[in-house]
């Protein structure tokens, strides 16, 4: 639950779990100037496929003001056996429109690793590297916590892994980058029509991510909706007064000690926008850019509560690859 | 003083035979406490539904516990569900979290301060997290309607739906 499911009820105009991120990764590859990127999407792996109808984007905000400045545009084809994918690169302006926009970079087929030009693409299914004891959330993170169990040990996703040259990143080290999936504005569900691989629509934004558990944890009810909706540049105007009720709270109701208004906002500010901040020369981990398995969860956690709690006692999965995809194969 | 025995006594104030079972008597009066609602059967069973969103207190609820049950007041017996789905109540979609449904067998039903309390087991130890304790309590009161149980050991107020 990074962001997995955060769409309430999956009854968006998407209501396609191929569409709901659940968690974003930026890292820096070992021993080159490269990076790799991956969006996962479609939690538990309820939907059969990537949807041939969205727009799946990674936005690169390269001067820090939260508006995208480069665009990784990915679409599939209608699914077969397999789905043709194309990755598009667009900047500037054809960056932060909702179509798709971009000189085409490298394309292929799901579950094929292809290479070209310096980037390496590979869509498909994979085991779900989020590692996460989600039962113990769900029961408020009492303590003692005797029922440790990681809910995603099994689990897999849809991912889109890209390798990119930094380059491609932008001239500035110091990134930011989110996740975003689309949908076309008048959507009017799949009419059979092969055109609709054309993807010359105009689309509307559904789901939005870049840190984990932004939306899940400090988002409550209809906000969720508007939090997935909304732009990262909006974000404190529109949302630092909800990130400030659960930190203020929280760890009051776990006996800790809640933040105080003052630095419930300060931390709100660090938060928000939710965007993932990641210098591509550094192969540090979460909070630069997020590895396979940093533990987030621990991170975040210890922060939220004001460490009235610390750790969910599971940590990363023993199935990532080395070499590229990174992500385990499914189960 | 004549000693009287159960079913004695009961055929005496009037209640059958067919009734006598499993202390229906007392279940009996339980059910008429639970009258009234959609929810109630005639042959002295009952069905019920509740939801609650979790997680509760200062976290925005992410999902939706569901505890429904088929309880047969009489014979003591029946089965109830929980399970989580993603969405909160309200935005509720039919997606279960996998691993966290169970399966309860009715194993005793009682009334007390006007509500139902009902005891069963979780018979698959396999829907069990590490610690958790396979006997299950459900408290049903339809006067407050509400329903207690708990979840990963912790207490869950849910609201009756039926």
């Amino acid at each position: 639950m990074a962001d997995h499911l955060d769409e309430p009820g999956l009854m968006s105009p998407g209501g396609d779990p191929s569409i709901d991120i659940t968690d974003i990764y930026a890292f820096k590859k070992a021993g080159v100037d490269k990076s790799i990127l991956v969006m996962a999407v479609n939690p538990l792996t309820i939907s059969a496929a990537f949807n041939h109808r969205a727009l799946y984007q990674l936005a690169i905000d390269t001067n820090g003001d939260a508006r995208a400045d480069i665009a990784f545009n990915i679409t599939f084809s209608r699914p077969h056996s397999e789905q043709r994918v194309v990755v598009r690169r667009a900047t500037g302006d054809d960056a932060r429109e909702n179509e798709v926009e971009g000189r085409r970079i490298i394309s292929g087929r799901t579950n094929t690793v292809v290479s070209r030009d310096g980037y390496k693409l590979f869509a498909g299914r994979r085991s779900d590297a989020f590692f996460f004891d989600l039962a113990w959330f769900l029961a408020g993170l009492p303590l003692p916590h005797t029922t440790i169990a990681d809910f995603f040990a099994m689990a897999n996703v849809d991912a889109i892994v890209l390798e990119v040259p930094n380059s491609a990143l932008g001239e500035s080290p110091n990134v930011g980058i989110w996740g975003r999936t689309l949908l076309p504005e008048d959507d009017d569900g799949d009419d059979g029509d092969d055109d609709d691989d054309d993807h010359d629509d105009d689309f509307a934004q559904i789901e939005r991510m870049g840190r984990p558990a932004i939306n899940t944890v400090f988002m409550a009810g209809a906000r969720k909706r508007q939090f997935n909706r909304s732009k990262p540049q909006n974000d404190r105007a529109e949302f630092t007064g909800d990130v400030v009720g659960v930190l203020t709270t929280l760890g009051g109701a776990l006996g800790g000690a809640s933040y105080d208004a003052a630095t419930a906002a300060t931390i709100a500010g660090i938060l928000l926008p939710d965007i993932l901040t990641y210098n591509y020369t550094s192969p540090g981990g979460f909070l630069n850019g997020r590895r396979l398995d940093d533990d987030v969860i621990d991170i975040e956690l210890g922060l939220v509560t004001n460490t009235a709690r610390t750790t969910d006692g599971v940590g990363a999965h023993g199935d990532l690859l080395a070499n590229f995809p990174f992500l385990g194969p499914p189960h | 003083m004549e000693k009287i025995n159960r079913r004695k006594f009961l055929t005496l104030v009037g209640v059958g035979s067919g009734a006598v079972a499993g202390g229906a008597m007392l279940s009996g009066a339980g059910l008429g406490l639970l009258g009234g609602r959609g929810g109630d059967k005639p042959s002295g069973t009952f069905s019920f539904r509740a939801v609650s969103g979790l997680p509760g207190g200062a976290l925005p609820s992410y999902a939706s516990y569901v505890v429904q049950g088929n309880v047969d007041v009489a014979a003591r017996s029946g089965v109830v569900a929980r399970a989580v789905y993603a969405g909160y109540p309200g935005a509720m979609s039919t997606i279960a979290l996998p691993g966290l449904s169970q399966v309860v067998r009715v194993t005793d039903v009682r009334e007390a301060e006007g509500a139902v309390d009902i005891t069963g087991v979780i018979d698959d130890r396999s829907q069990l997290r590490p610690g958790e304790d396979a006997v299950v309590q459900v408290r049903v009161d339809r006067s407050r309607g509400a329903a207690w149980t708990r979840f990963l050991g912790q207490p869950v107020e849910l609201r009756l739906h039926t």
